[in-house]
């Protein structure tokens, strides 16, 4: 599914149909999932189409927030300056792109999971999230790669006491996301006092896979700060 | 040749008034164009340099403070060339600050609350606010006035002084904000159905927030039905199109599972007649 395609292509996956098709540079881009329908026109010669995992927070609406919070469904404790890995789900979306070899152009966006948004921290200050509830897995679990991806996290507790994560919050600016049959994502989580933290994403490409197109550098929007501060707690 | 240059120089030499000639007025003239391009150029400048490093609505602010403040310092700077003398000017200005002040007081107030807009920031360009009784969203905070344009599309100027001793009411400066709904069920309804009801449509709702999570609870029993409160928190920025979406299909799925909102009603006690 993920990949990239020619501009005539057809694919059929699950309840997912996602085709182009026409002659010569007149084009149709026609995708459905579930109930849901898209169709376009391209009017294209070269290029080429990308579908990739994108970052997990356009829709429903974008603008509403940057940020995924995943709620572990039981809480992860870590015992003072320790590190630890573990495996968790985040909810995919999926982008389809025109590339060429200077543009890339996103023309559609879609998501099997049903989205829900959470507040992270105090009205007053504190931010909206994505939500998406996981397990927490000791090895890579199974996924089912259109509705869920894979996110490596490694827990580092700086702190000296133990502490009780049932709540990562990772910004979508910093993420890097893979792909091969599934979409992945590696971050960490450094925890610096009992109710804080920071998120970060690391970049190595692993192997066999290859890299997401990053709708904010496709949107020129430059990344300043590479980590996020979890200022409210992990609970 | 020397003729035209006779004629330049008599021209350039010829007195306007109170030893001001033309030269001077040329000289002054120049030092205003120049200071123009010097603001404008400084203007660009501060842009490029801080577009990436402060809000849109200091960046503004600093424009307008260079822009302006090489445009005095030039026009202060030529006027001498026209005949103002600057210390003529300070002992003058005594008077004429007087007489400017008064005149100028309303000026000074709404740019002295222009500053302080910009340094509290109670309001955004791009916000939704309430300002007095205008509402609508911010277009843009000048130095002298800020502009709204209305729900209903309306331009409107209002003095930075009126907005900086108004209640300021800003419907998107935090995250969240909550709502609420007033629903009646008749009283033969099972108000906990109603309640689970309402709460599992809520949650199938991408933009009703899971924390902080919706509250359902019989707040009253009215006089024709059991009233039941919806609180429910969305974000800033799509509340109100889940406040308009949200209470007809509350409606809908009440109804569905046979649970209906009455009309106002009143029993009515006939007393039998008396028998004489």
């Amino acid at each position: 599914m993920f990949g990239e395609y020619k501009l005539n292509v057809k694919i059929e996956e699950e309840d997912l149909k996602l085709l182009v098709e026409g002659r010569g540079k007149r084009k149709r881009y026609y995708r459905k999932v579930g109930e849901e329908e898209v169709e376009k026109f391209i009017h294209a010669d070269k290029g080429k189409l990308v579908v990739c995992p994108v970052e997990p927070v356009n829709l429903p609406k974008e603008g509403v927030s940057e940020y995924l919070l995943v709620e572990l469904d039981k809480p992860l404790i870590i015992e003072p300056k320790t590190e630890s890995s573990v495996y968790l789900k985040f909810p995919i979306e999926i982008g389809v792109f025109l590339v060429d070899e200077i543009d890339v152009e996103r023309i559609d966006i879609f998501t099997k999971t049903m989205p829900k948004y959470i507040l992270y921290g105090p009205p007053e200050s504190g931010i909206i999230c994505k939500w998406w509830n996981s397990s927490v897995y000791n090895e890579i679990p199974e996924v089912d790669k259109l509705y869920e991806g894979i996110l490596r996290l490694d827990v580092k507790n700086a702190y000296e006491e133990w502490v009780e994560i049932k709540k990562v919050v990772l910004r979508a600016i910093d993420m890097k996301i893979f792909y091969d049959g599934y979409a992945y994502m590696h971050a960490s989580l450094k925890i610096l006092k009992k109710s804080l933290g920071e998120t970060t994403f690391f970049d190595r490409l692993p192997r066999g896979m290859k890299r997401a197109i990053d709708i904010y550098l496709a949107k020129g929007i430059k990344r300043l700060e590479k980590k996020f501060v979890m200022e409210w707690g992990f609970k | 040749m020397n003729d035209i240059f006779e004629t330049i120089k008599s021209i350039l030499d010829y007195k306007i008034y109170n030893g001001v000639n033309v030269a001077d007025l040329l000289r002054f003239t120049a030092i205003i164009i120049v200071t123009v391009i010097i603001a404008k150029v400084a203007k660009i400048n501060a842009r490029r340099i801080l577009k990436e490093k402060v809000p849109k609505t200091t960046l503004n602010a600093v424009e307008k403070v260079v822009y302006y403040g090489i445009i005095f310092i030039g026009f202060m700077a030529a006027l001498p060339y026209i005949g103002f003398s600057l210390s003529g000017l300070l002992v003058a200005g005594g008077i004429a600050g007087i007489v400017i002040g008064f005149a100028s007081q309303t000026v000074v107030s709404n740019f002295i609350s222009g500053l302080f807009l910009l340094i509290e920031k109670p309001i955004k360009i791009g916000d939704g606010v309430s300002i007095g009784d205008v509402g609508g969203v911010v277009k843009d905070i000048r130095i002298l006035s800020t502009t709204i344009r209305t729900w209903d599309g309306i331009y409107v100027r209002i003095p930075n002084e009126k907005v900086f001793t108004s209640n300021i009411k800003n419907f998107v400066a935090h995250a969240a904000r909550r709502f609420e709904y007033k629903i009646g069920i008749r009283y033969k309804d099972d108000a906990e159905k109603a309640i689970e009801v309402i709460k599992k449509l809520l949650e199938e709702h991408p933009f009703i927030l899971k924390e902080p999570a919706p509250q359902i609870f019989v707040e009253e029993l009215g006089d024709s039905s059991v009233n039941l409160a919806v609180r429910i928190w969305a974000p800033s920025t799509v509340w109100f199109s889940v406040k308009t979406e949200m209470l007809w299909k509350i409606k809908v799925a009440l109804e569905k599972e046979g649970i209906q909102i009455p009309f106002p009603q009143r029993v009515i006690w006939m007393a039998g007649k008396t028998e004489g």
